[in-house]
């Protein structure tokens, strides 16, 4: 056992540097059920309403994102739990213990700490097995509190066994894509391409399941995700996928250690290849480089967002029936009888899906600043860049982000919806009730160039602010809130074009607002020491 | 022309004063040694220089030109390597290499800098998150050679060289002197700093403590001599030039005041000399002796 020596105190020093990040994980995951299961009970309450949605959900893009529709004739919440929130809650796991995994092992290693540790009498599996208790750990703590949540806040429908099984598959699914991401990190050469690889097999997992779900069965056993999604908890709780699946992570786990303890420490199985020996002459751009550095997370927002602009635009056909008759949402979109009712759920949800395109156009604006702090920009502007046209490079593709997602995700989304031939609704109207909020998200971008030009060290306040407007454009008909503290956030400003709404002058005055702190950010920036850790 | 002329420059950073009144200059074909211990406001002058901080009072010129107002077109005329040298992880050497220069605007000159690569034995191909610190310091430091600049600003360029590409590195900075070009080497190894620079600015807690030609302040420190005499030399040990007298076994040792080597040899005519050796004054000698007597100040 002197391979392990040690492992007890180096997890408990695993645990003190990471309990933040640990915990805040846990309790993510475990926030995302239990708003899933108060949502599922007080919304959908009547059997009338859940038939209703179980006809919507069983469109083809609605299993393609959710998975194979499940117990349809009888969708008492428990399926509908189990249907819409299973394989979304097993990717956030999983997206955790590959994260939790090769931070723990493969990064430290790649940094330097474990060779610190292995100086020391510590044993020369103790790093990783610390590593790995501490996911077994955190797996153990998310299937607990999940059992007791659903057990909690559930009705009638939430069975113990039902709960129960949901719980365990939860653990063993962060075990399998813990354990994975543990093992690829074997034949990875450092550790971004070790949680690149594992992130590929979670997203391949994904695809497999979607073509299952969708058709060919027998792909989405292929899937773990599959897999452990037809133990249908609540529905018919099957426990085979279980059984199948502990052997399997058993010797992928066995295999992981074995390739540890044969291979050099800093070494992977697969060396890592060359690379160019020289710039092309697009990189040696400034456009060239920003976009280099924000390529992959776009290409990942570009996939997520046509996926789901598809999927909400396939339920456009059955709004009707969904929510006639539903209180809660027809008191969140504020019904107004003399709309047609699908109108005015496009008109939310394009509210929502812009606040979505938000996300990855402020983004540019956090690397500006990630970039700065990490003395990156000063590389540019000790060249014959100017700070002014540094920072207008990544302002104008902040604003381009923002246009392209936007026109995208409401094409998608548009698209989707015309297949149902949803009567007296556009294409073109639907893009242009996405273009209109356009103007809102620009005022966003704004904020956060001003925030960067005089209080960079505040930027990630754009992301209180975004959320703030996403309270407001859910809540504000739920709750009596002032005139005025709607109208803090931009998007209440934008007029639903498809509401029939007119509101040029206010779309000119977000343009100019957003033109004013996009102004005052540069001067700032032009005033201001550059930051350097 | 001075290439940098720097007058009573302060810059507090809150309530923290990191530079006090700094004043010196460099001239052109000039290579001036800036040393210092760590936190003492080395960075912090560079960084100003560069335009990257904005001094809260006194003056900051290159080529006559405001370090803060006409950074871009002072830019131009410079190359930069700072001493912790960040890159982006996924971009090869070789790239990042490629786009420093394009920054510069200027055309590339593949020759010179595919012998800089080899004369530094770099790897151009390899992702940047796999290179140790040396070889961070390579791709600035190669990015900065291969640029005809007029001025090279080097912020502890070389910590993570190894002795061999140390010696590159001073190579490179007397072809770039030999060409006209003026160097401001930030540094706290004092062995590189004698070997390169004709002056020196020494700064400490932010103020300038000592600046001038190497070879004057060499004059001001103390030569460490050994002698071996039939008579005794005690007669020394009162002399104010004569410091730490004292003796090993039958030899004497102590420190003159190099100012004073002739009343020294004067005074040691008759006292049958049969050993006399000399080492000669070290940079590092009087950067300590400085710091000592500071410190005792203090």
């Amino acid at each position: 056992m002197r391979a392990f020596k040690q492992t007890g105190s180096l997890l408990f020093f695993s645990l003190k540097k990471e309990w933040l990040k640990f915990s805040l994980w846990v309790l993510g995951c475990l926030s995302f059920v239990l708003v899933g299961i108060i949502a599922f009970v007080s919304i959908y309450s009547g059997a009338a309403d859940r038939q209703a949605m179980s006809a919507a959900m069983s469109n083809p893009a609605m299993q393609a994102l959710f998975g194979k529709a499940i117990g349809l004739d009888n969708y008492t919440i428990g399926a509908m739990y189990s249907h819409t929130m299973t394989v979304m809650t097993l990717s956030l796991i999983g997206i955790h213990s590959i994260l939790l995994v090769v931070r723990n092992t493969r990064q430290e290693e790649e940094e330097g700490m474990l060779e610190l540790f292995r100086s020391l009498p510590t044993g020369k599996m103790a790093h990783s097995t610390a590593a790995l208790s501490m996911l077994l750990i955190s797996n153990i703590l998310i299937a607990v509190f999940t059992i007791l949540i659903l057990l909690i806040f559930g009705d009638s429908s939430i069975s113990l066994e039902g709960a129960i099984l949901t719980g365990i598959i939860y653990g063993l699914n962060g075990l399998f894509f813990g354990i994975t991401a543990l093992l690829v990190a074997q034949f990875s050469a450092n550790s971004r391409s070790a949680s690149v690889t594992a992130f590929s097999i979670l997203g391949i997992a994904y695809g497999l399941r979607i073509i299952g779900d969708t058709g060919l069965e027998l792909f989405s056993l292929l899937s773990p995700l599959g897999l452990l999604y037809r133990t249908e908890p609540f529905v018919t709780n099957q426990w085979w996928p279980v059984l199948v699946i502990i052997p399997i992570m058993m010797v992928l786990g066995l295999t992981a250690f074995y390739l540890q303890s044969k291979r050099d420490m800093g070494g992977g199985l697969f060396p890592a290849g060359n690379g160019k020996r020289a710039a092309s002459s697009f990189l040696k751009s400034l456009p060239g480089i920003i976009f280099r550095l924000l390529r992959m997370p776009l290409i990942i927002w570009i996939m997520a967002f046509v996926l789901l602009g598809i999927a909400y635009g396939s339920v456009i056909g059955d709004v009707e029936t969904l929510i006639a008759g539903n209180a809660v949402i027809e008191q969140i979109i504020a019904n107004d009888p003399s709309q047609s009712i699908v109108n005015q759920f496009i008109s939310i949800l394009l509210g929502v899906l812009s606040i979505a395109a938000a996300i990855p156009a402020l983004q540019v604006m956090m690397k500006a600043y990630s970039e700065e702090k990490k003395g990156r920009i000063s590389h540019l502007l000790v060249g014959n860049r100017s700070r002014t046209r540094v920072l207008l490079s990544y302002t104008a593709f902040s604003f381009l982000v923002s246009v392209f997602m936007q026109l995208l995700q409401t094409a998608a989304f548009g698209g989707a919806a015309m297949t149902s031939q949803p009567e007296g609704l556009a294409f073109k109207d639907v893009v242009l009730g996405g273009m209109a909020y356009i103007p809102a998200l620009w005022v966003l971008i704004g904020a956060a160039v001003f925030l960067y030009g005089w209080f960079p060290q505040i930027i990630s306040g754009v992301w209180g602010l975004l959320g703030f407007c996403f309270m407001i454009l859910y809540f504000s008909n739920l709750f009596d809130l002032a005139e005025w503290v709607k109208g803090i956030s931009p998007f209440y400003h934008v007029p639903e074009i498809l509401r029939g709404e007119e509101g040029t002058l206010s779309l000119i005055l977000l343009m100019m607002m957003s033109a004013v702190l996009t102004a005052s950010g540069f001067i700032g920036f032009n005033r201001r020491d550059l930051i350097n850790d | 022309m001075k290439m940098i002329k720097i007058e009573s420059l302060s810059k507090s950073f809150g309530r923290h004063q990191a530079l006090d009144r700094v004043s010196f200059s460099l001239g052109k074909g000039e290579v001036l040694g800036f040393i210092g211990p760590n936190g003492a406001g080395k960075s912090t002058t560079v960084r100003i220089l560069l335009g990257m901080l904005k001094p809260t009072s006194g003056t900051a010129e290159l080529f006559g030109q405001d370090a803060w107002k006409d950074a871009v077109e002072i830019h131009k005329r410079i190359a930069y390597v700072p001493g912790d040298v960040n890159l982006w992880p996924n971009l090869t050497g070789g790239e990042v290499i490629d786009l420093f220069l394009s920054m510069r605007g200027a055309a590339v000159d593949q020759d010179k800098k595919e012998a800089l690569m080899k004369a530094f034995e770099f790897d151009p191909t390899k992702k940047c998150r796999a290179y140790s610190k040396g070889n961070r310091q390579k791709v600035a430091l190669i990015a900065a050679f291969a640029a005809d600049a007029d001025l090279y600003i080097f912020d502890e360029p070389t910590s993570g060289l190894d002795p061999l590409q140390e010696r590159v590195f001073q190579d490179q900075v007397r072809k770039v002197k030999a060409r006209g070009a003026s160097v401001l080497l930030s540094s706290h190894i004092l062995s590189e700093v004698e070997a390169l620079c004709d002056t020196v600015a020494i700064i400490r807690n932010g103020k300038i403590v000592e600046t001038g030609k190497l070879e004057a302040l060499k004059h001001l420190t103390r030569t460490q001599i050994r002698v071996k005499a039939e008579r005794s030399l005690d007669h020394l040990k009162e002399k104010n030039w004569i410091h730490d007298y004292s003796k090993d076994k039958s030899e004497t040792v102590f420190l003159l005041d190099t100012n004073h080597l002739a009343d020294l040899l004067s005074e040691l005519q008759n006292c049958n000399v049969t050993k006399f050796e000399s080492a000669p004054p070290k940079l590092e000698d009087f950067f300590m002796r400085h710091y000592e007597t500071d410190e005792e100040v203090d």
